[in-house]
């Protein structure tokens, strides 16, 4: 249950949990964006290189990130193996039927494997050193620009923390509502894939209801709190862009320079 | 949207907090990822049909869920969530009759399996048109048993009076 209330977040304190949430969150995506510039061992390499860097700086054990490997295990294997054995080839190693080994293949797999490791080891540094709401307060922050197109960015960002907030309890409520279920005899996780989704309905009604009831409560909690609607609300966590910041969007910069050189080397 | 009440707000934030519960609750979401994923949750992607509104709370639903699940990283985060967003977008332009209800497994079907199965095929080099059957089915084989129960629930004059 504690892991899931604070989702993939590890507490902590290094200069990567120090970034800003905003920067942190942006450079994520051009991190991931740049990665698809690598096309040579040496690119591949220097961006494993700086990935284990970031993860160094961190002070997050390696087994972590290793750990988030998990979930993906089976379309790890599933894509490398595509990859090894159906990259069409001249000078195949191997060859039975319509499968082919060759030299072409084992580099693309390898390839095509490091990237995997790149943006999942990057995402997983992210969501391990970055709260959920920072994660919040940053897409409200980064979202703001649309203010101008009268996209109702507050009230978005409202509802993205309320619901943050409440999932745990409805995580509970779930639990608590599906063992009453089993108490009356509901089978969950058992039978045939139509059985398994209809035996979500008995654990859907209760739920909503409950929700609906918590949704009424808090609405009347914070009207009677004087909340009217988003516009000049101050904040209790206000994010602070600091020279580390910079220095870091710098040093990204410097990051894709040689990237860039190693690339066409 | 600027004449969303408190109370509608705080509904919105529920229900997408439902969308996550369920999601990653022990024991319903133990087949939501992976190469065929049935996300249970995805049956709320019936709601939008019915009341406009809550294509938010499937949107920001989706949002935090892919936070959590480690498939993709931030790619999933982005391009998950603009696929929830484009398969709302198409489902609150349907009439509001009860044979478009149907149309609504094969919408969330088509673009998750579209956006989805591109992204794979972007960043993994895997053929598109599997990418495009293995996600397309699990959402289809999801919101039409979705869709048949929501039929049935309907009927409810209660439960109908909550959602609409």
């Amino acid at each position: 249950m504690d892991k899931i209330i604070l989702g993939r977040y590890l507490p902590g304190d290094s200069l990567i949990y120090r970034l800003d949430p905003r920067g942190k969150f942006l450079l994520t995506f051009y991190f991931v964006g740049i990665v698809f510039l690598a096309n040579n061992i040496a690119s591949y390499a220097f961006l494993l290189a700086f990935v284990l860097f970031a993860v160094y700086l961190s002070k997050i054990n390696l087994g972590f990130f290793i750990k988030g490997l998990k979930p993906v295990f089976w379309l790890i294997l599933f894509t490398v193996a595509l990859q090894l054995l159906f990259t069409p080839s001249n000078h195949p190693i191997w060859h039975w039927g319509i499968f082919t080994l060759s030299n072409e293949g084992l580099v693309i797999a390898g390839y095509i494997f490091m990237r995997f490791i790149l943006i999942i080891f990057i995402s997983t540094l992210l969501t391990l050193t970055t709260t959920p709401i920072e994660i919040s307060d940053s897409i409200e922050s980064i979202l703001k620009p649309l203010k101008k197109v009268k996209f109702p960015v507050t009230q978005v960002a409202l509802m993205l923390s309320i619901a943050l907030r409440f999932v745990p309890l409805l995580v509970d409520e779930t639990t608590k509502i599906m063992d009453a279920q089993r108490a009356r005899g509901v089978d969950f996780g058992e039978g045939g894939l139509i059985k398994r989704i209809k035996s979500f309905v008995p654990i859907l009604i209760p739920l909503f209801v409950s929700s609906f009831s918590i949704a009424y409560d808090l609405a009347i909690a914070m009207e009677s709190r004087g909340y009217k609607d988003g516009e000049g609300r101050s904040k209790y966590r206000v994010l602070n862009w600091s020279k580390r910041d910079n220095l870091t969007i710098l040093f990204m910069a410097i990051v894709t320079v040689i990237l860039l050189f190693l690339r066409s080397y | 949207m600027s004449n969303l009440k408190t109370r509608d707000i705080t509904q919105l934030a529920l229900i997408a907090a439902l969308y996550v519960a369920v999601t990653i609750a022990p024991g319903i979401s133990a087949f939501s990822y992976g190469q065929v994923q049935f996300r249970v949750s995805e049956i709320l992607m019936l709601l939008p049909f019915f009341n406009h509104k809550y294509s938010w709370s499937l949107i920001i639903g989706c949002f935090i869920s892919n936070i959590f699940s480690a498939s993709l990283g931030v790619a999933d985060l982005i391009l998950g969530t603009l696929a929830t967003a484009i398969a709302c977008l198409i489902i609150t332009r349907l009439p509001a009759e009860n044979k478009f209800l149907w149309a609504v497994p094969i919408i969330c079907a088509v673009v998750n399996g579209i956006i989805v199965g591109a992204e794979l095929h972007f960043i993994l080099h895997l053929p598109f048109w599997l990418n495009f059957v293995t996600v397309g089915f699990g959402e289809l084989v999801v919101v039409a048993i979705g869709a048949v129960i929501f039929y049935f629930l309907m009927r409810n004059k209660n439960f109908s009076k909550l959602i609409r």
